[in-house]
């Protein structure tokens, strides 16, 4: 029987654990702390309900539970939490790990395979995080000959732009967003075009056969799918008059645009397959013709962030149909505002003379509502912030519908062939381009008709 | 804040052009040349039109640069450059360049540009648009005219009549 550490001595582990620690309270001493007071010279305190938050006053909030809440909402409201958390990147690779497992397992059930089993003893649930763990513990392998900058910034620029995708969408109502911008659909396109170039340079940088046919592929594809991708949601931006995407949404308050526009919604799924590198357009990563496409040379946590990048990108890219042409996070909201009075002292029992022998409070609650008058506030465009039940059924609404999208992207990979070179562009050169042209004169007509639109009937 | 973003961006603008051409490597000429049509991007988005500044990341850097890279990627310079080095010509350039950029200076400085009002509100991109479909109409139907010629010649040009028509194996 082989023990994991043999010469495993329990004086060596805690004299080890007592070195870490010295070197710990040395390096705070000597570093930190004075990090620490060289920002608080120069940087600016918040002020959080009327108090100059100091350091004492942030721990005398974090050790009682209750008056913790103000300091989670300035959290909450904070840029950083926006751009790190919640409608940005750590909400996006969430979704994109579930995507990953889900996308295993389901295509194991199509086929009528197990999948992932045997990692934490409830159907392999555990098999991602297992995968993580390998990746980052690999060593990573760089070939003699690649040109060695581009090939380490390769990966991280991919996710970066997958990142910078994210960033544009629009999660739930009332500026849950991290980037509002005008030209929010421009800087869309304008973000898409970043990933040939980074596939291609990573592709050309590793020196090798496979990955340079592989980008090469993934150049052709996606910058002829890019064309068609962007013509499709033309028809949309004519007939909302505006290009920010919170916008767009707004304007789908009563009817998703993929009622009056099915063909331009087909010629986006499709393209987006084919940008995404889905099957059946997954030439650039053809295992079967060329070992991994333009992926091959990585390994270890550069191949990891290539995957996290890949399945940001295809949350960002299903999010965005989403927006365009679901509607996004409209629909009904789940619960009617809650009584204010349950919100600031409780939800009180009376006795029979009138005074309340019992009050339920629920101390968490003001989190989630600040100000149950929210719904109007919202309407009259006088909140920055939704933060209660407008907030929840937005994200749940949004999130159900980006899942179903997710799961029509991911089906075809059970159950389409690859298809050849010469008919992916001759789908996306052809057949694509005519059809989103159909679509934008359809938006034309019901635009000049008068029935959709600026002024027009519904 | 602006200054510093100002200079930053035109450090970045004019270093990036001079290592687009300086560079000895191809791959990396064109990485400069994109991180140029960048700059100048950067600069439109200072200028408040952030219109013009996304069409030029989505055009310039994603596209041409894009084309370039393609087209440097599958020549062999070895082939089709011969190395000249005469310092003579590098200074006669420099000289050049210097002259054209004077000239162009005084102009430029001499058109009124100072008169120009530097705090009025940005432009809508709307009234772009709206310029476009009404005054200068003519300008936006010979640049239409123009695009599609060259769309349908390049077409033309790239149909090739020897391909069987959806040539897929049944068999």
């Amino acid at each position: 029987m082989s023990v994991i550490a043999p010469k495993f001595r329990l004086a060596y582990f805690l004299k080890a654990i007592i070195d870490n620690v010295f070197w710990i309270i040395i390096l705070v001493a000597l570093i930190g702390i004075p990090a620490i007071q060289i920002g608080l010279f120069y940087g600016d305190l918040p002020v959080i309900e009327g108090e100059l938050l100091t350091a004492f006053l942030a721990f005398t909030w974090l050790f009682n539970p209750a008056m913790a809440l103000p300091l989670v909402k300035s959290l909450i409201y904070s840029d950083l939490f926006r751009i790190a958390a919640f409608p940005g990147f750590g909400f996006a690779a969430l979704i994109a790990a579930g995507t990953i497992f889900v996308e295993r397992k389901m295509l194991a059930k199509l086929q009528l395979r197990v999948g992932p089993f045997y990692c934490g003893k409830i159907e392999g649930i555990l098999q991602l995080a297992g995968d993580g763990l390998k990746l980052i513990s690999k060593e990573i392998i760089i070939p003699a000959k690649a040109d060695k900058p581009i090939f380490w910034v390769a990966p991280v620029l991919f996710v970066a732009t997958a990142a910078a995708f994210v960033s544009l969408i629009p999660v739930a109502p009332g500026g849950w967003v991290v980037a509002d911008l005008d030209v929010g659909l421009l800087a869309v396109f304008a973000v898409i075009g970043f990933f040939p170039i980074i596939t291609v340079l990573s592709a050309w940088s590793a020196n090798s056969k496979y990955p340079f046919i592989g980008g090469i592929r993934a150049l052709h594809q996606m910058v002829s799918f890019e064309i068609p991708l962007i013509l499709s949601l033309l028809g949309v931006v004519i007939l909302t008059g505006t290009l920010n995407l919170s916008e767009i949404v707004e304007s789908q308050s009563n009817f998703p645009w993929i009622i009056f526009m099915p063909i331009g919604a087909i010629v986006f799924f499709t393209a987006m397959l084919a940008e995404l590198e889905r099957i059946p357009f997954d030439l650039p990563e053809a295992e079967s013709e060329i070992v991994a496409g333009w992926l091959t040379e990585f390994s270890g946590m550069m191949y990891g962030l290539v995957q996290l990048g890949s399945y940001v990108k295809l949350y960002a890219f299903a999010a965005l149909f989403v927006v365009i042409f679901l509607g996004g996070w409209t629909g009904p909201v789940f619960w009617p505002p809650l009584d204010e009075q349950v919100i600031t002292t409780g939800l009180e029992i009376p006795s029979y003379t009138g005074d309340p022998f019992l009050t339920i409070s629920t101390p968490g609650l003001p989190l989630f509502d600040a100000d149950p008058n929210e719904w109007i506030l919202q309407k009259q465009g006088e909140l920055q912030y939704t933060t209660g039940q407008l907030l929840i059924s937005g994200v749940i609404w949004f999130v159900l519908k980006t899942v179903a999208v997710i799961f029509f992207i991911l089906l075809p990979r059970g159950v389409f062939p690859r298809i050849r070179i010469d008919m992916l562009l001759h789908i996306g050169w052809y057949k694509l381009i005519g059809l989103s042209f159909v679509n934008i004169f359809i938006a034309l007509g019901l635009l000049y008709t008068g029935i959709l639109g600026p002024g027009g009937i519904l | 804040m602006a200054d510093v973003l100002f200079l930053a961006l035109s450090v970045l603008t004019i270093g990036a052009a001079i290592a687009a051409l300086e560079l000895r490597s191809l791959i990396y000429g064109s990485i400069a040349l994109m991180g140029t049509l960048g700059g100048i991007a950067g600069f439109f988005i200072l200028l408040d039109s952030p219109f013009v500044a996304m069409f030029q990341i989505a055009v310039y850097v994603g596209s041409i640069a894009v084309l370039i890279l393609f087209t440097v990627m599958l020549v062999k310079r070895e082939l089709i450059f011969k190395k000249i080095e005469d310092p003579k010509r590098k200074f006669a350039g420099i000289g050049l360049m210097l002259i054209t950029m004077v000239a162009v200076g005084a102009i430029i400085l001499d058109s009124g540009v100072k008169t120009i009002t530097t705090d009025s509100a940005p432009v809508d991109f709307r009234d772009i648009g709206v310029d476009f479909l009404t005054y200068y109409w003519p300008a936006l139907i010979a640049m239409a005219l123009i695009l599609a010629g060259s769309v349908i010649g390049a077409l033309v040009l790239a149909r090739r009549e020897d391909t069987v028509e959806n040539g897929q194996r049944t068999d």
